[in-house]
């Protein structure tokens, strides 16, 4: 009689304790809202998120949504690329995410993949209503005409991931025809080495400064080292950022506009170094103005409120010894974009920085899987 | 009989002891005419101290010294009168009112750790960063984040990019899809 009393509280005693430790439940499909518009070109064919999870760790609580979109093109032309805006209005005040598919080349009637792995984690109990909304934020087609509502700048970024695309296919299809598969084979060779790990990671802190640390030295002003493009048509003429130890914030940069048509963005690439020489991934900074017009020969100054921390493979932070800037985008009023060359790109101080693009990491991954005479076969399609 | 240590005593002349210690305290001074005279030395210590304060001289050295003699016979006088009594019965651990009592215990503290699971206690604000995870990138404000993984996929084939507008991207070729795939995390 009293071991079955001590067995029964035993139970209650491990069962809660259980409760502390984890709880792993399944998600609710409507967890997960898919919104198109009634005249959207691509339609939802098919959508699997079984795999999507709860769990509680502590006090926290890990969502793990996992969605296998299958979209159609409902259009009368060929999708080139897609934006999906992710947003969960209840994790993170503001924050939001996206997931784009460029260099695509999908047919009318053509169904293609996507998929989205996410994790939100939030200090509070789940309430109703779905947690994740999934929107179409936009869709480039074959000739650079574009839908969609446009509230990432789906449009700019889509269509300069095109033009990266059209450039980099050209110059592939100028070794096929000069070096034969062996330079073609050499070239893809070469892309997976600039797809090596970059040694400086960076943590960004948007709006403004952070909180001063007695550990780091007293902040001073640093130049940036400009990097010219002779055939950019906006130059970056001076610049500097605030720099700290391990942080770097608010970079300003002068520009002029010296093409002949009225630009409407602009957008510097910004290399942090540290003593040892090593790099980060090239940030962009982008013009902040929202209503820029910057008409031929004027000046501006593109700035913003920002901090970059550096840090090592290790996680140490790293100091900030040397910035290098360049003009890595812009977009004239009448929407066409410009993007370095791939002779631009060339630049020692820039070659270890800036990875492969978008289109250079798919067609070398088509060489991994299918070897040279797929390769081959693809740059044929364009 | 138990007696209450000199500490206890000690406390209790100065008010300081909790409600049921004090409560106990009192039960056995009732009883206990040596622990009663213990307890008057100490009150008359803490009735001169007030006025030792006000003294302009005082030979702390001198004074620490008798303070150390008096409590080694305080302790000492303790000793003699607990000799005299016989040894406490010995009880055992566990009765059922003890039992109830841990029990209730246990129940008291799961019961707490579930609420506090529960409850969204309020913290301070924390600035928001953007960075890179193990598999992933994130935005994360303090406990809460929001983060795209590139599951499957490993960090050498990853090309990142840094908004300096507050966002993070993670390209890679996702090999369940074989299409370029580019995550974006923004703070805006």
């Amino acid at each position: 009689m009293r071991s079955k009393g001590r067995r029964r509280l035993a139970t209650l005693i491990l069962l809660c304790a259980t409760r502390l430790v984890a709880q792993d439940i399944a998600l609710p499909k409507d967890s997960i809202n898919i919104n198109l518009a009634k005249d959207s070109p691509v339609t939802v064919v098919g959508m699997i998120s079984n795999e999507s999870r709860a769990t509680a760790r502590g006090s926290l609580l890990v969502l793990d949504l996992h969605m296998a979109l299958t979209f159609r093109n409902a259009g009368a032309s060929r999708i080139h690329g897609v934006m999906l805006r992710v947003v969960s209005q209840e994790v993170t005040l503001g924050g939001k995410g996206s997931v784009t598919i460029p260099s695509m080349n999908i047919a009318p009637g053509e169904e293609f993949p996507v998929r989205i792995d996410m994790q939100l984690v939030r200090p509070t109990q789940m309430a109703g209503g779905p947690l994740v909304e999934v929107d179409l934020d936009g869709v480039l087609y074959q000739d650079l005409s574009f839908y969609g509502p446009d509230h990432l700048h789906s449009r700019r970024y889509l269509t300069a991931c095109e033009v990266e695309a059209q450039r980099d296919r050209e110059y592939l299809k100028r070794v096929l025809a000069q070096g034969g598969k062996e330079g073609l084979r050499r070239e893809v060779l070469q892309i997976g080495a600039r797809q090596q790990t970059v040694p400086l990671n960076v943590k960004v802190v948007p709006h403004g400064p952070t909180v001063t640390s007695a550990a780091l030295p007293p902040e001073h002003p640093e130049k940036f080292a400009l990097v010219e493009f002779p055939d950019s048509p906006v130059e970056a003429l001076e610049g500097w950022a605030q720099v700290a130890g391990n942080e770097a914030r608010s970079p300003n940069i002068e520009v002029r506009n010296r093409s002949g048509k009225p630009v409407k963005y602009v957008e510097l690439g910004w290399v942090l170094s540290d003593q040892a020489g090593r790099q980060s991934v090239a940030a962009s900074v982008p013009s902040a103005e929202r209503d820029l017009y910057l008409p031929p020969d004027k000046t501006l100054s593109v700035r913003q409120e920002t901090t970059l921390r550096l840090f090592s493979a290790s996680g140490q932070p790293a100091n900030v010894q040397k910035m290098t800037g360049f003009i890595n985008q812009v977009e004239f009023a009448d929407g066409k974009v410009w993007v370095p060359s791939r002779r631009n790109l060339q630049d020692p101080a820039l070659l270890r920085a800036v990875g492969p693009s978008a289109e250079e990491q798919r067609l070398a991954s088509l060489y991994t899987r299918g070897g040279i005479e797929a390769l081959v076969e693809e740059l044929k399609k364009f | 009989m138990k007696h209450p240590n000199q500490a206890t005593l000690a406390l209790h002349a100065g008010g300081d002891l909790g409600f049921f210690a004090r409560r106990r305290t009192e039960k056995h001074l009732a009883r206990c005419e040596s622990c009663r005279e213990e307890l008057a030395a100490f009150e008359g210590i803490r009735e001169a101290l007030p006025g030792l304060s006000e003294t302009p001289e005082i030979q702390w050295n001198l004074l620490a010294a008798e303070m150390k003699a008096n409590i080694r016979l305080g302790l000492a006088a303790g000793e003699c009168v607990r000799s005299g009594e016989s040894a406490p019965r010995r009880m055992r651990l566990f009765t059922g009112a003890r039992a109830a009592v841990a029990l209730a215990s246990i129940v008291a503290l799961v019961a707490t750790g579930v609420l506090l699971e529960n409850s969204a206690p309020s913290r301070a604000e924390q600035r928001t960063v953007v960075q890179r995870t193990a598999d992933g990138i994130q935005v994360g404000t303090g406990d809460q984040a929001f983060r795209l993984m590139h599951t499957g996929v490993s960090a050498d084939e990853v090309t990142l990019s840094v908004g300096a507008q507050g966002s993070m991207g993670a390209r890679y070729v996702d090999p369940k899809t074989g299409y370029v795939t580019i995550n974006s995390v923004y703070a805006e």
